[in-house]
């Protein structure tokens, strides 16, 4: 058995943040019924698609997203969709929601009454400025909640004023932290709701969790120890830190005090242009010039080097260095595979694949991926025959 | 000196309300998870020791209590100073995790079991206690030796190699990056094996690698490998199921962000811009035709936004339909109405007794744990702790002090 075995949860989500929030609670065993409208979760339409497939079993991020859930097609606009809803929810732990704020009122639920009607469940939705902030209704993408919860305006760090702001790394940065922060609010609460008989009703809002995320720097600049200013490159830390090309790709180089610097020296061979620099600039005398000579240099020597060799040898003498991993490095790391973060699970259209798993190991109930991502209704006439026994009991 | 009135104990309820949790970390990631923790309502107590310093709580001299880092990532905390390095304080810890539920540590591999600290050893005496340990790759295998701080965490989870302009290698995500990531995830786990311990009165070590976390947030394109083959490029604001989609430069050096996720929002932008011979064009009447012509776009746009006021062109654009939003500076961030009036920032009692304004949960839930005060000063609970928890008398507890364990 693993962790939240005993759960039982409804997943009305149709974004990658609630179908986040979902996988992560049923990779620990938690039963979660997905209810997808007749056309199915939005989700099924987004790549990358195996192949050339574009039905509504062929996408990967879907694949990935819906491991170990069973999945019920209502029409919730029809009285009998809702019906079979609220039949659902009766005998719920808990529902997740991701869609607009309102749409739960729609199909029967309210989030302002279900803690008298269903005081037993905890619901939780994921918005993306929270269902009560005065931007409720706004119209929100994670792009655009990746600028209205700070991180946007400062990225990357050390910008080029002339460039525009970047969008972070991949598509789904904003919605994969709220799931996540969604995920830790409905486990906490399962934990009350088993001694107490009191379920909850959470409010994740997409804008707070990426500012929240942010507590380092932006609590210091709520009481003053930290400088608020317009200055993209207000989050930046000085120094000569950065992404150095190599031979066969970049690495990260952060170097940032005198016995650093030393072992950089002894890293390249004891080049004479370091002798050159005061051994304590990089916590004394850290000059633009100086990082910009440094880099130079470093750049010139990184070029014949290769990344995980130059890596591993700089790790070995302390310094902060590390390869820039694509994909196919991770899949490759020795680390990867030691602990087993990939996983091969088969579909029956994406076919057999390795999936990224989990991050955390644990010793008496680890997460696995025990079934792929249903298809569209796959569980439906056993859910509906399940409901409609309990209905009859 | 901090103001000794403030209380160590106030229930302050939440769903982990008489959950106990003692954190050996340091710098960012493993506090953040313990914050995360007490804002659920769990008491977190941290051990700490002037010998072994959290480097935020050092980094800007003595004045250690008051120092800003430290101040930022600890509210809601106690402070327990036992020298753990020293036999008679490693013993004195042992006792108090036999009582407690939750020991969260980010020591670098190894520590714990040099410290006589192991997970086994922690059993012994507490034999359902739940051991969260984190690291940058883990306690354990090939590459668990190396350590580093978050921008590494991003480096090596592959986050960085996707953040650049279109044909020009990676600059990667804000160094600010991943720590905060990395402690939620390091918290979730937490409750997960706290739940599974409820049911079962079966505790476990958890082993968390921060670079694993940061590949979580690029699943998708970890899938798309797996599946394809595909290893993207640096693509700059470019998305697959939206254009345009971008930041685009407005008056006085602000910028507004603009997602374009359907025709109709197409359609809805070129009305604002006051083109609606664009918005009927047929060559652009799809997502993958105006993908085609992305950066034609993105420099029509930028010519109309470059003279507009940021914010009152994401107003307009949102009363149409459109996602945008002007990107916040931290100005913007930290004076946001709406944030303020969510109660993002609560205030609390700093350790001086001065009310303190801290970054609150990011959450909103029914019967929530109350937020009373902010980070603790050096050892402020020692008495509780030492008194209350383990029953030691002031003569007891002088003692320990004299010997050094405490101070």
């Amino acid at each position: 058995m693993t962790a939240l075995s005993n759960i039982r949860i409804v997943e009305l989500s149709g974004g990658v943040a609630g179908e986040y929030c979902g996988k992560l609670l049923a990779d620990f065993g938690a039963e979660v019924i997905k209810v997808e409208p007749p056309q199915g979760s939005p989700v099924r339409a987004l790549p990358p698609f195996a192949g050339n497939d574009r039905g509504p079993d062929a996408s990967a991020l879907f694949a990935y997203l819906n491991t170990n859930k069973r999945s019920i097609v209502l029409d919730l606009e029809s009285d009998g969709g809702r019906d079979a809803l609220a039949r659902l929810v009766a005998r719920a732990d808990v529902v997740i929601d991701d869609h607009a704020p309102g749409w739960l009122e729609t199909v029967g639920i309210n989030p302002d009454m279900v803690g008298a009607s269903h005081p037993g469940l905890t619901l939780c939705t994921i918005t993306p400025y929270g269902r009560t902030n005065a931007k409720a209704d706004v119209p929100a993408e994670d792009l655009t909640l990746f600028h209205a919860g700070g991180w946007g305006y400062h990225t990357p760090g050390g910008v080029d004023p002339a460039k525009p702001p970047l969008k972070g790394a991949g598509r789904f940065i904003v919605s994969y932290e709220a799931g996540m922060e969604a995920a830790l609010c409905v486990s906490a609460a399962l934990f009350d709701q088993h001694r107490s008989g009191h379920g909850r009703v959470i409010d994740i809002s997409k804008q707070r969790v990426m500012a929240s995320r942010l507590d380092y720097v932006l609590a210091q600049m709520l009481v003053g120890d930290m400088d608020v200013t317009e200055a993209r490159g207000a989050f930046d830390l000085g120094g000569p830190a950065s992404i150095m090309p190599c031979a066969d790709g970049f690495v990260y180089l952060w170097l940032s005090d005198t016995r650093m610097w030393w072992a950089m020296h002894d890293l390249m061979g004891k080049p004479d242009w370091m002798l050159e620099f005061p051994e304590d600039w990089l916590q004394k005398g850290c000059t633009p010039e100086r990082v910009a000579l440094s880099r130079q240099y470093f750049t010139q020597w990184l070029k014949t080097q290769n990344k995980h060799e130059v890596a591993a040898e700089g790790q070995k003498r302390g310094i902060m260095v590390v390869p820039i991993n694509t994909a196919p490095d991770l899949m490759d790391s020795p680390q990867y595979q030691f602990r087993q973060f990939f996983t091969e699970l088969d579909h029956p259209v994406v076919g057999s694949a390795s999936y990224p798993t989990v991050p955390y190991r644990f010793s008496a109930t680890p997460a696995v991926l025990a079934a792929p991502a249903p298809s569209l209704g796959q569980h439906s006439k056993a859910i509906l025959d399940s409901v409609t026994q309990g209905a009859a009991q | 000196m901090s103001d000794r009135s403030i209380p160590s104990y106030v229930p302050r309820g939440g769903p982990l309300q008489g959950v106990r949790v003692l954190e050996l970390t340091k710098v960012w990631a493993g506090p953040f998870a313990g914050k995360l923790l007490a804002f659920l309502g769990a008491q977190v107590i941290r051990v700490e020791s002037v010998e072994s310093l959290d480097t935020t709580r050092s980094m800007t001299g003595k004045d250690w209590d008051n120092a800003p880092g430290w101040q930022a990532v600890n509210p809601e905390k106690l402070s327990v100073q036992i020298d753990i390095k020293k036999p008679d304080g490693r013993d004195l810890f042992l006792k108090l995790v036999k009582q407690a539920d939750i020991v969260i540590e980010n020591m670098r591999p190894g520590a714990m079991e040099r410290l006589g600290l192991s997970y086994d050893a922690l059993r012994q005496v507490k034999p359902d206690i739940i051991c969260i340990s984190m690291g940058m790759y883990g306690n354990e295998g090939p590459l668990a030796y190396q350590t580093g701080y978050a921008p590494l965490f991003a480096a090596l989870g592959g986050v960085s190699a996707l953040v650049g302009y279109e044909g020009e290698p990676p600059v990667g995500m804000n160094i600010r990056y991943g720590d905060s990531t990395s402690g939620t995830a390091s918290a979730f786990a937490a409750t997960v094996a706290l739940n599974h311990r409820q049911r079962t009165g079966e505790g476990q070590f958890v082993d968390i690698s921060f670079v694993e976390v940061l590949s979580t947030m690029i699943s998708d394109t970890i899938m798309d490998y797996s599946v394809n083959g595909a290893i993207p490029a640096c693509d700059g604001n470019r998305h697959s199921n939206m254009a345009p989609h971008g930041a685009y430069r407005c008056r006085d050096d602000a910028w507004i962000a603009i997602a374009i996720p359907s025709d109709a929002a197409w359609s809805a932008l070129t009305v604002a811009m006051g083109d609606p011979a664009l918005g009927e064009d047929a060559t652009l009447a799809t997502l993958e035709r105006r993908q085609a012509r992305c950066a034609d776009l993105d420099a029509r746009i930028g010519a109309w936004t470059a003279d507009k006021d940021a914010n009152e062109l994401a107003l307009a654009l949102q009363a149409l339909g459109v996602p945008a939003a002007k990107s916040f500076n931290s100005i913007e961030l930290t004076t946001d109405a709406d944030l303020w009036a969510d109660d993002f920032y609560p205030a609390v009692t700093d350790l001086n007794g001065e009310p303190r304004t801290i970054v609150g949960p990011s959450w909103k839930m029914s019967s929530p744990a109350e937020l009373t005060r902010g980070s603790p000063a050096l050892g402020h609970d020692n008495d509780y702790v030492l008194g209350e928890i383990l029953g030691y008398s002031v003569e007891e507890r002088t003692a320990l002090t004299e010997a050094g364990i405490t101070r």
